[in-house]
């Protein structure tokens, strides 16, 4: 702005500067032409008088060395014919005719003539004024003058130092008017547009710019709550939310997604460097190029599934956004359903193979009396076995669905432990396992047909997997809050590895023992089961060799 | 002009990290059909030595546009040259996955394998590839460190194979040839942790501007040999 000023004040300056030389030389020297003229006149007017009047003698009076009588002029004497008489500056003899001349043509034609030559550098004029004499004979008086050039190169000097001064001056003046204008300026206060006391012509900007800000700060608060809501939404996703540029570069991303990847601020990177699995290498590449992608892996043991959308902007693949599931648990599930749907077919299949054997055989015919009677007892235990399981199954269905057709009552429980010892023992006997039952009255509040199964189902256990002459103790007492039965074995017990699992249906330690052994597998996953109705915790601690130790620790609600 | 210099440096980076995961890809695919002779890693492990290569050409380009179009100074020129570094190391690891895999099926049949410490080796040797790879992407001095050390470990394996193998030889005569084929394997993971030591030494380099000084021992086990 400064630069602008200076230069338009300076342009200014120059041209008015210039103007006024002009129109000065103009006029004064048009003025002074005239009076040197007329000057030249009256003195060719008087010597023509006196050449008159004393003849060729007159200039027998001028010395030329001093030239008195000329002064600074030069006189010259030409006759009719054109031929120099007299020169007071030049030797006569040396110059040549003069007939040609203007001032003389002109003043031998009407009496008195004038012209004016330029020397060849322009810096002189000569101005002639030619006067006819009564013999006919012409008089010529000339005069030298300066021309303009001559002046203003005289000039020149005080012009350079005027335009010196006038440079300063606008320097200063401009540098002056700039900061006047700007210094309001940049006093503003934005804040308050409308608050300002500056020079009127900004009045309209300020009105602008408060308009302006108030559409800015409308906008700023919009965007504001939207960012919210979206922070809110994508925080309060346990899904990993990523939104990427079309480089792999991260824009946004949500704590879940920061926590599976494991990304550490700031992320304004490439994706791929905080995780760079095949899958989702793959998976990226894929959404880039403008394809839906979707694939499952496996970071740090756990499952996740990717799924990412490109986002399109005028047909062209600007970045994706990608969701990231943690499928761990479903993954686990599906393991389990497809082990359950495994185990029970294995489970039904076996007694029917043997079902269908025996039938086979004795469907040909060539069975012996003696042997139907032992085949149609295998079928008979055979088909006994699948009954139990599939009483077994459907009971475990009854506790999964929550859907018990049986009411609650008060269960003493010591009763029923003693009970079901009684129904045992024959077993017991087989393998010369002793029970001791410890204990007292301990009644609870629970449905009679499932806690039967469940101290059924554990001291069943107890004995199966008991050594011969083992115990089996039976403690049922009374705490503060609740009751506690616990059955304690002296058998095989189970390995740690397994510990986890065994509450798990059809779940075997030694599966290659099942038939052997007999069981449905899923006696463990009816007590399991049954304490999740009663809500009962159910815990176990076992020893390979040593034994096993179930508690059921009931509370009283 | 900025603007376009740091886009093509994180497009640098992301396609350095994308050629270390194929290392790592390539590699572990290896030791898996080395150990569980399965055909899938045999051919995950080549398609990803074939991608490797082409990264390696790709990643050049760019390191060289870089240099002519923007003339990084400092660190960005640290950065590139010793990305045109790293990627012949990486290449090179890709180049010994592809070589393993292709003499297992020789060594894998006779069921030598148990009898020596090479799967340490080459649990070691993923894990310095691994970790090489993490330096850079975290530009991690600490872990750097760490890959370099670890060399020590895996050259210490390959001495522990070399004479496991001589006693085997000696014992059995008729299973020489599928040993020496062990050995060529064992001196790849060797040669895998030397690669990985170097992208290692490149990060720290990238990243403090000086080179480290090898120990004078170390010039003479990395010179020469097989690979």
């Amino acid at each position: 702005m400064n630069k602008k000023i200076f230069r338009s004040s300076l342009l200014t300056v120059c041209l008015v500067l210039a103007a006024t030389i002009a129109l000065i030389m103009g006029l004064l020297f048009h003025f002074f032409e005239k009076q040197i003229q007329k000057e030249l006149a009256n003195e060719a007017g008087f010597l023509a008088h006196a050449l008159e009047n004393e003849g060729a003698g007159y200039f027998d009076s001028f010395d030329n060395k001093n030239n008195r009588l000329a002064g600074n002029n030069r006189i010259t004497w030409i006759d009719e014919n054109g031929t120099v008489l007299f020169d007071s500056r030049a030797d006569v003899s040396e110059l040549d005719n003069h007939a040609d001349r203007d001032e003389i043509k002109t003043a031998m034609k009407e009496g008195k003539g004038m012209s004016t030559r330029y020397s060849k550098t322009l810096t002189e004029k000569t101005v002639n004024y030619a006067i006819r004499l009564s013999d006919g004979s012409i008089l010529r008086v000339s005069t030298e003058q300066y021309t303009v050039v001559t002046i203003l190169m005289g000039m020149l000097q005080p012009i350079l130092f005027i335009m010196f001064v006038a440079l300063i001056l606008t320097l200063v003046l401009s540098a002056r008017v700039s900061k006047a204008i700007i210094e309001p300026i940049n006093k503003l206060d934005l804040e308050i547009p409308e608050n300002n006391d500056t020079y009127e012509e900004l009045t309209p900007l300020l009105r602008k710019i408060a308009d302006q800000k108030e559409t800015i700060g409308e906008q700023l608060a919009d965007a504001h709550k939207k960012q919210k809501e979206f922070n809110l939404i994508t925080e309060n996703m346990s899904e990993g939310f990523l939104v990427i540029d079309a480089d792999t570069n991260l824009l946004t991303y949500n704590s879940a997604a920061l926590n599976l990847l494991e990304i550490t601020p700031p992320a304004d990177r490439s994706v791929l460097l905080f995780c760079r699995a095949k899958e989702f290498r793959g998976v990226i590449s894929d959404v880039l190029s403008g394809i839906k992608a979707e694939n499952t892996m496996v970071r740090e043991e756990r499952s996740y599934s990717l799924i990412a959308n490109p986002v399109y902007e005028k047909e062209s693949v600007i970045g994706a956004i990608v969701v990231i599931l943690d499928i761990t648990e479903r993954e686990k599930r599906d393991m389990l359903r497809r082990e359950f749907t495994a185990n029970v077919s294995h489970e039904l299949k076996t007694p029917l193979t043997s079902i269908s054997g025996f039938a086979e055989l004795m469907k040909a015919g060539d069975v012996l009396e003696n042997d139907v009677t032992d085949f149609s007892k295998s079928i008979y235990d055979e088909a006994q076995r699948l009954i139990t399981l599939v009483n077994d199954i459907i009971k475990i269905s009854e506790l999964d669905g929550q859907s018990i057709p049986y009411e609650k009552e008060t269960v003493d429980l010591y009763e029923l432990s003693k009970e079901v010892i009684g129904r045992l023992e024959k077993e017991a006997d087989k393998k010369n396992i002793t029970f001791h039952l410890i204990g007292g009255r301990a009644e609870i509040i629970g449905v009679h047909k499932i806690l039967e199964e469940m101290l059924y189902n554990l001291c069943d256990n107890a004995i199966k997997y008991n050594k011969e002459n083992g115990t089996v103790d039976v403690l049922v007492n009374q705490t503060g809050d609740g009751v506690n039965v616990i059955v304690r074995d002296t058998g095989i017990g189970i390995p740690i590895s397994h510990q986890d699992r065994v509450f798990e249906r059809f779940y075997r330690v030694d599966k290659s023992h099942s038939k052997k052994v007999g069981g449905t597998g899923l006696g463990l996953a009816i007590v399991k089961h049954g304490a999740l109705y009663h809500h009962a915790k159910l815990s176990l601690e076992s020893t390979v060799d040593v034994g096993t130790v179930v508690t059921i620790a009931f509370s009283k609600k | 002009m900025r603007n376009k210099f740091d886009r093509q440096l994180s497009q640098l980076n992301t396609e350095l990290v994308t050629m270390g995961a194929l290392c790592e890809e390539a590699i572990t695919n290896a030791v898996k059909y080395l150990t569980d002779n399965e055909e899938n890693s045999k051919n995950m492990c080549l398609d990803a030595d074939t991608q490797i290569d082409k990264k390696e050409r790709d990643i050049e380009t760019l390191c060289l546009k870089l240099i002519l179009q923007q003339q990084p100074v400092a660190k960005d020129l640290r950065v590139v040259s010793a990305a045109l570094k790293m990627i012949s190391d990486m290449e090179r690891i890709g180049d010994q996955a592809s070589d393993i895999v292709e003499i297992a099926p020789y060594v894998a049949k006779k069921g030598t394998l148990g009898e020596t410490h090479i799967r340490e080796m080459a649990e070691a040797a993923i894990k310095m590839v691994s970790e090489s790879i993490e330096s850079f992407v975290k530009m991690n001095l600490d872990i750097a460190w760490l890959v370099i050390e670890h060399d020590n470990i895996v050259d210490d394996l390959f001495d522990k194979v070399k004479r496991e193998l001589i006693k085997s030889i000696t014992e059995r005569h008729d299973d020489a040839e599928a040993l020496m084929d062990l050995l060529m394997i064992a001196k790849y993971f060797e040669r895998i942790g030397d690669h990985a030591e170097n992208i290692a030494e490149w990060v720290i380099y990238s990243i403090t501007g000086e080179h480290r000084k090898r120990p004078e021992n170390k010039e003479s086990s990395t010179k020469g040999g097989i690979g």
